[in-house]
C-alpha cells in the first residue's frame, strides 16, 4: 500500500474527511430511519427527529469510545484480536453495572460499570503476562475464561433477581441503541470522555507506534512503556465502562473498526486514532441504522449488539487466520 | 430497576398462553368430585386462585403458583413455582386431587397427569374466555352455584360500565406497560387480548389497529398511532413514586402525541387492571373513569 507521508495538513484535512463521512451517514440515519417526509405534522416530524437525533448519537459516541478503546488494547498488548468485548472488559462492566442496578443504586451504577471494567483489564494482564511479557495465547485465553465467569455470575444475578427484573437483564445484556425516556446527560458523558480520550490518544501515538515495534525498542528510544500501558489502559476501561452504561455490552465494535482502518490508512496510531474515531462513530450509526430499517419493514426490532456480534463473529475469524498466523510467524 | 417485561410474558403467557391448549378436561373422565369429600386444589394461575378465593373456594386450595399472591391470605400457601419452573417434589408433597392451569406448555399437565393429578387447561386470553373458565372451574370443583353467582356479579359490573359510558365520544386509547431500562420499547395491548376487551367495555377506541396480542412497538410508531389517551400500567417494580414520575417524563418529550400534549397520560399502578379474575369490574370501572374523567366528575357531583 502506497503511505503518504504524514504532515500536519493531511492530518487536519483527515480530520475533516473523517468528520464530513460521520456527518453524512448520521444525516442519512436520522433523515431516512425516522422517514421525516412522511409525517402529516411538523410536530411529529419534530419529535421524531429528536428521537432518531438522540439514537444516532449514542450509536456515535458507544461506537467511538469502544473502537477507541480496541484500537488502545491492540496496540499496547500487542494483540490483533485484542478488544473490550473479547477481553472480557465489556462483560465486567455489565456485571458491575447490573449489580449496581440491582442491589445499590441506579444513579451508580456507570461508576460500577467503569470499575468492573478496569478490575477485568487488570486481571487479564496479571493472569497473562509472564516474566513481564504478555503471552498472546495467555491473553486471549484468559479473556475467553473472565468472560465465561462473568457469564455464569450475571446468569446468577439473573436467577436470583426477581421474576419481573429478569427480562430487564436479558434485553440489557444484548446492547441497546437508544431508551425510551431521554438520555441526554449520559450520552454527553460518553462523548465527552470518548472525546478527551481520543485526544489522549492522539498525543500518546509516537509512544504506540513504538510499542508495536516492541517494549525494548520503546522504552530504549525513551518511551516510559508501564505509564503509558497504565494510563491508556484506565482510559480504555473508563470509555468502555461508560458506553456499557448507556447502550450494554455491544460487542467487536472495537476489533472490526480499528482493524478496517489499518488496512486502509496503515500501522501509523497518529492517522489511526482520529480515523477509528470517527470510524467507530460511523459504523454504530450505520449498524444502528440497518436495524432500524429492518424493524421499518415490519419486522421484530434487533438489538444492535446482536447484530454487531453477527458481523464481528466472522471478521474475527478471518483476522485469526490472517493476521494472527502472520504475528506468530514473526515472533 | 423498573419495567417488568418478565413479568408481563408470564402474565401475558398466562393470559394468552392457553390460547393452543384450549380448554381441555384432560382427565381420564374422572367424576367431578365434590360432594362430600372436599378437593385438594392446586392452582397454578394467578387469575384462577383469585377465582377459586372468590367462589369460597379457598379453603380447598392446598398449593399455588409463585406468582399467586392475592387475595393475600394465598401467600399463606406453599408454592411450587410456575408453569415454566415447576417444583415436582412440592407437588407431590402436596397431594393434590385437582390442578388448574394456565398454559401453552403441555408437557406441565401431561407431568402432572403423570402423578395421578386431575388436570384441567383453562385459557383466560380474552373476556370470553374468562367466564368460560369460570364456568369450567365451577364444574370441575362442583360448585356451579358458586361460579353462577360470580358470573352474574361480573357480568353486572361490566354491564355497569358499559351503560355508563353509552354516549360518550370513544378516544382512542393505547394501554401500555413502561419502558425496560435501556431499551426504547414498550409493549401496549392490541385488540386480540383480554385488555382490548377491557378498553371496549371502557368506551375506548384501540390505538393500535392491529389484532397482534402483546406487539413490542418503539416511540416512534407511537407518534404515528397519537393515541389520544394513552394508560400505563406501572405495577410492582414500576409502581414507586420516583419510577412513575420518571415513566411520566419519558413520555413527556413526545409533545406531537395528543394524549401528551392534553395531559392525558395516566399512569395506573393497580396490578388488577390485567389480570383476567373476579376483578375484572373493577378494572373496566378505572379504565373507564380514566378514560372518561367526567364520569368520576359526575359521580363526585352525585355523592358529595
Amino acid at each position: 500500500m502506497r503511505v503518504r507521508p504524514f504532515t500536519s495538513r493531511g492530518y487536519v484535512g483527515g480530520i475533516l474527511v473523517g468528520f464530513g463521512v460521520w456527518a453524512v451517514v448520521a444525516a442519512v440515519a436520522v433523515g431516512i430511519g425516522g422517514r421525516l417526509w412522511a409525517w402529516d405534522s411538523v410536530a411529529q416530524m419534530r419529535n421524531v427527529l429528536a428521537l432518531r437525533l438522540e439514537w444516532v448519537m449514542t450509536a456515535s459516541v458507544v461506537g467511538a469510545a469502544l473502537a477507541l478503546a480496541g484500537l488502545a488494547f491492540q496496540a499496547l498488548l500487542r494483540n490483533p484480536l485484542a478488544e473490550p468485548y473479547i477481553l472480557g472488559v465489556s462483560g465486567g462492566a455489565g456485571l458491575g453495572f447490573i449489580l449496581c442496578q440491582l442491589f445499590l443504586s441506579v444513579v451508580l451504577a456507570p461508576l460500577l460499570g467503569f470499575a468492573g471494567a478496569l478490575a477485568t483489564v487488570v486481571i487479564v494482564y496479571t493472569v497473562a503476562q509472564r516474566r513481564g511479557r504478555i503471552e498472546p495465547y495467555t491473553l486471549l485465553l484468559s479473556g475467553v475464561i473472565i468472560n465465561a465467569v462473568y457469564g455464569a455470575a450475571i446468569m446468577l444475578l439473573t436467577a436470583l433477581a426477581r421474576p419481573e427484573q429478569r427480562g430487564d437483564i436479558a434485553v440489557w445484556m444484548m446492547g441497546n441503541i437508544g431508551a425510551f425516556g431521554p438520555q441526554w446527560p449520559l450520552i454527553v458523558i460518553v462523548g465527552a470522555l470518548a472525546a478527551g480520550v481520543a485526544a489522549l490518544f492522539a498525543l500518546f501515538a509516537k509512544g504506540f507506534n513504538l510499542v508495536a515495534v516492541g517494549e525494548d525498542t520503546a522504552g530504549a528510544l525513551g518511551v516510559n512503556v508501564g505509564r503509558l500501558r497504565l494510563v491508556t489502559f484506565v482510559a480504555a476501561s473508563l470509555v468502555t465502562g461508560a458506553s456499557v452504561a448507556l447502550a450494554g455490552p455491544i460487542g467487536f465494535v472495537g476489533l472490526i473498526c480499528p482493524h478496517l482502518m489499518r488496512m486502509l490508512l496503515g500501522p501509523d496510531h497518529r492517522r489511526l486514532v482520529p480515523a477509528t474515531l470517527f470510524f467507530g462513530a460511523t459504523f454504530l450509526v450505520l449498524a444502528d441504522f440497518a436495524a432500524c430499517l429492518w424493524e421499518g419493514a415490519g419486522n421484530r426490532a434487533l438489538p444492535v449488539g446482536v447484530l454487531t456480534a453477527m458481523c464481528g463473529g466472522p471478521f474475527f475469524i478471518y483476522l485469526l487466520r490472517t493476521r494472527w498466523r502472520r504475528m506468530m510467524e514473526t515472533r | 430497576m423498573p419495567a417488568t417485561v418478565f413479568h408481563r410474558v408470564l402474565l401475558i403467557g398466562f393470559a394468552s398462553a392457553a390460547l393452543a391448549a384450549g380448554c381441555t378436561d384432560s382427565a381420564p373422565s374422572a367424576p367431578p368430585a365434590g360432594e362430600g369429600k372436599p378437593l385438594r386444589i392446586l392452582s397454578l394461575a394467578p387469575n384462577v386462585t383469585e377465582i377459586l378465593f372468590a367462589m369460597g373456594l379457598g379453603g380447598q386450595v392446598v398449593g399455588r403458583s409463585t406468582y399467586c399472591t392475592y387475595p393475600p391470605e394465598v401467600q399463606a400457601l406453599p408454592a411450587v413455582g410456575d408453569t415454566l419452573q415447576i417444583n415436582l417434589q412440592e407437588v407431590i408433597r402436596l397431594q393434590p386431587t385437582l390442578a388448574l392451569l394456565i398454559t401453552r406448555r403441555d408437557e406441565v399437565p401431561r407431568r402432572l397427569q403423570g402423578l395421578g393429578v386431575r388436570t384441567v387447561s383453562l385459557q383466560s386470553d380474552r373476556m370470553n374466555q374468562l367466564l368460560d373458565s369460570i364456568r369450567t372451574i365451577g364444574r370441575e370443583t362442583g360448585h356451579e352455584a358458586a361460579a353462577q353467582v360470580l358470573l352474574g356479579r361480573i357480568q353486572g359490573d361490566l354491564e355497569g360500565v358499559r351503560r355508563s359510558v353509552a354516549g360518550l365520544p370513544r378516544p382512542k386509547v393505547l394501554f401500555a406497560f413502561p419502558m425496560t431500562v435501556g431499551s426504547s420499547r414498550i409493549m401496549v395491548a392490541g385488540r386480540g387480548t383480554f385488555v382490548g376487551d377491557l378498553l371496549d367495555v371502557a368506551g375506548a377506541e384501540n390505538a393500535y389497529p392491529e389484532t397482534a396480542d402483546w406487539p413490542t412497538i418503539g416511540p416512534q410508531q407511537v407518534v404515528a398511532l397519537a393515541p389520544e389517551v394513552v394508560v400505563i400500567n406501572a405495577t410492582g417494580e414500576d409502581a414507586p413514586p420516583d419510577r412513575v414520575d420518571a415513566i411520566r417524563r419519558a413520555w413527556a418529550s413526545l409533545t406531537s402525541v395528543p394524549a401528551v400534549a392534553n395531559s392525558r397520560v395516566h399512569v395506573l399502578t393497580e396490578a388488577y387492571l390485567t389480570i383476567p379474575g373476579p376483578r375484572v369490574g373493577q378494572a373496566a370501572r378505572l379504565l373507564a373513569e380514566t378514560i372518561h374523567p367526567e364520569l368520576r366528575r359526575a359521580k363526585e357531583g352525585a355523592n358529595p
